[in-house]
């Protein structure tokens, strides 16, 4: 067996767990993003919701295989979501600083653009928190299923290294 | 206590010590993520349905796909014992432990007593938790006061954690020396 498909030697393809994962995962997703958007109203916040989300890329991993899934997502699109997530909760409060106001002060945000308080909640909870924890739950996900990666590998000379169980 | 939280409770103390006594890996990590099962009910049931959240989808889902992820890509070793040989002076080392806290569970408030410090001994007074209780939707609009508490009024503090989270994902990328998150 070659490094390069080494690491999916613990799929094995199952027509009830494809299924089954097929009809759940737009139902997660879906409770995902609810949980997210509705968290300042509702049971769960961001953090769960971003959770939620992270764990529908995960279903779909173990339904089809880490490495289809791994090539179906693209890099970009997960280091933008934990990226991006930081980037917005940072520029909210900055923005709230340059207004006058302290770090994270909403109450600048009503009086100069008359957005509610409410609205500067959700903005760190949906644009930071929950893009920063579905990220990183698909980050940790993909990088234990790697491992050490090959090419790494050989240069540091540790090849021949088991993968078997 | 209620039969379904002494039920719980029993659940949750038998699948924590099985976890530590199971010699073999997989079996130790199945029993672990039902003990996170166990744990979220638990918490649901005691009315903190926001962490039992987390526990349900963190405790019992990302961490047993990892560590089951982690057992695939290392050596098991093959064993015929069913439980790891207990060591005796770790066992009077936690036993010890157990009791001292046990010592102080009868000075513990009972769960949603009016007595508890953070009513204010009863006497209903401002406390912390009462102001976020009572004044969370005039000052911010949500409904959901551990949800202001954190993104509102501890804001700071969560901006402190979310990036913690994000260098924790980084932290994982640099020790398996990967350049790419995915």
């Amino acid at each position: 067996m070659s490094q390069a498909d080494s690491y999916d030697d613990t799929y094995t393809e199952s027509q009830v767990i494809m299924t089954s994962v097929k009809i759940i995962a737009p139902f997660t997703l879906t409770y995902g993003m609810f949980m997210s958007l509705h968290g300042a109203d509702t049971p769960g916040g961001s953090f769960q919701g971003g959770a939620i989300i992270g764990v529908t890329v995960l279903m779909l991993a173990f339904a089809f295989g880490i490495e289809p899934t791994r090539q179906w997502l693209k890099n970009s699109f997960v280091v933008g979501l934990v990226t991006g997530g930081v980037t917005i909760f940072i520029a909210t409060g900055l923005a709230t600083i340059a207004l006058g106001g302290n770090f994270l002060e909403y109450d600048t945000f009503t009086e100069t653009f008359g957005i509610a308080h409410y609205w500067g909640m959700e903005a760190i909870e949906v644009g930071g928190v929950a893009l920063i924890v579905a990220g990183v739950v698909i980050t940790l996900f993909f990088a234990t299923a790697a491992g050490f990666t090959p090419e790494r590998r050989n240069e540091d000379g540790l090849e021949g290294v088991s993968d078997d169980d | 206590m209620s039969p379904i939280a002494l039920t719980l409770a029993v659940f949750i103390i038998l699948t924590a010590v099985t976890t530590a006594l199971f010699r073999d890996v997989l079996s130790a990590i199945v029993v672990f993520g039902a003990y996170s099962l166990g744990m979220a009910i638990l918490y649901t049931y005691l009315l903190a349905p926001d962490v039992a959240m987390t526990e349900a989808a963190i405790g019992a889902g990302v961490t047993t796909i990892l560590l089951l992820l982690t057992i695939a890509r290392t050596t098991r070793p093959p064993t015929d014992q069913l439980f790891e040989r207990i060591h005796l002076p770790a066992v009077v080392v936690v036993g010890g432990f157990v009791l001292v806290l046990l010592t102080l569970l009868p000075d513990m408030y009972a769960v949603g007593t009016e007595d508890a410090p953070i009513w204010g001994g009863g006497v209903l007074e401002q406390t912390p938790s009462l102001y976020y209780l009572q004044e969370t939707y005039a000052d911010t609009g949500a409904q959901n006061a551990v949800s202001a508490v954190l993104a509102s009024y501890r804001g700071f503090d969560t901006f402190g954690e979310a990036v913690v989270v994000f260098a924790a994902g980084l932290a994982v990328l640099l020790v398996l020396k990967r350049e790419v998150f995915t």
